[in-house]
């Protein structure tokens, strides 16, 4: 069975090497990845925004709702363990008194 | 969880040096996010790293004097609230929401080596808030995830 599965990993890797060898260049400006938003995106960040850090600019600008919705997914999380973890300093006696008020 | 570790070279170098120098690099990357590989994300995983190294030398209960509990919390609810406050603040100039390009920044270039556009301004606001968010965040999940003792 463990050689079937090596077989099969073997013939899966020399797979993905050889269609390896089609993808574009590495920066290619002419690859389809860097022809369709790419071009816009730079010209945007140099007229508009300004900064040189694109990265930034993608992040925090053109895609401000992403990162607003990341740094929601942070916070809850945080909450969430707070929540969960979070020691609770009532003694047995005080819940039960809790529970029946 | 944590007990205080009592090496000599362990609390020098970690107090004297390590944590100033993290939280400098970590404010560094944040400020310098517009210009240079950085920004809220990273600056916030720098500074954290450097308040969970005080935990761990100093352990957990003196490690975390200077940042306890309630002021993380609050901390991260002010990261959000910077971030919700950059989006909102458009909106009430007449933009869109996120849409920082109405952002009033010439009273700010006028004393400014640097000028900045309004959109750069947007974004700083917004790398704060992200920047306190996942700090804090970060060590209230190493604090409880160790077990700290809360002190609310």
């Amino acid at each position: 069975m463990k050689r079937v599965t090596l077989l099969f990993l073997i013939g899966l890797a020399a797979l993905l090497v050889w269609a390896s060898s089609d993808l574009p260049d590495r920066a290619d400006p002419l690859a389809p990845a860097n022809r369709h938003l790419s071009p816009e995106l730079t010209e945007l960040t140099e007229q508009e925004v300004e900064i040189p850090n694109m990265v930034s600019a993608v992040l925090a600008d053109f895609r401000g709702y992403d990162t607003l919705g990341e740094t929601f997914v942070i916070f809850t999380a945080g909450l969430a363990v707070l929540l969960v973890l979070q020691r609770s300093r009532r003694t047995p006696d005080d819940e039960e008194e809790a529970g029946d008020a | 969880m944590h007990d205080r570790y009592d090496s000599v070279i362990l609390h020098f170098a970690a107090r004297a040096f390590m944590v100033p120098l993290i939280v400098v690099f970590g404010i560094y990357v944040l400020l310098h996010g517009e210009s240079s590989p950085g920004g809220g994300f990273q600056a916030g995983a720098i500074v954290a790293a450097a308040f969970v190294l005080a935990r761990l030398t100093l352990g957990n209960r003196h490690g975390g004097r200077s940042l306890p509990m309630w002021l993380l919390t609050v901390l991260a609810c002010a990261g959000l609230g910077i971030y919700m406050f950059g989006g909102i603040l458009p909106l009430l100039l007449g933009g869109n929401f996120l849409d920082y390009g109405v952002i009033p920044v010439e009273w700010y270039n006028q004393f400014a080596g640097e000028p900045k556009t309004s959109r750069a301004a947007g974004i700083f606001i917004i790398e704060w808030g992200v920047f306190l968010g996942v700090a804090s965040v970060l060590v209230i999940l190493y604090d409880h995830l160790t077990d700290a003792e809360s002190d609310d």
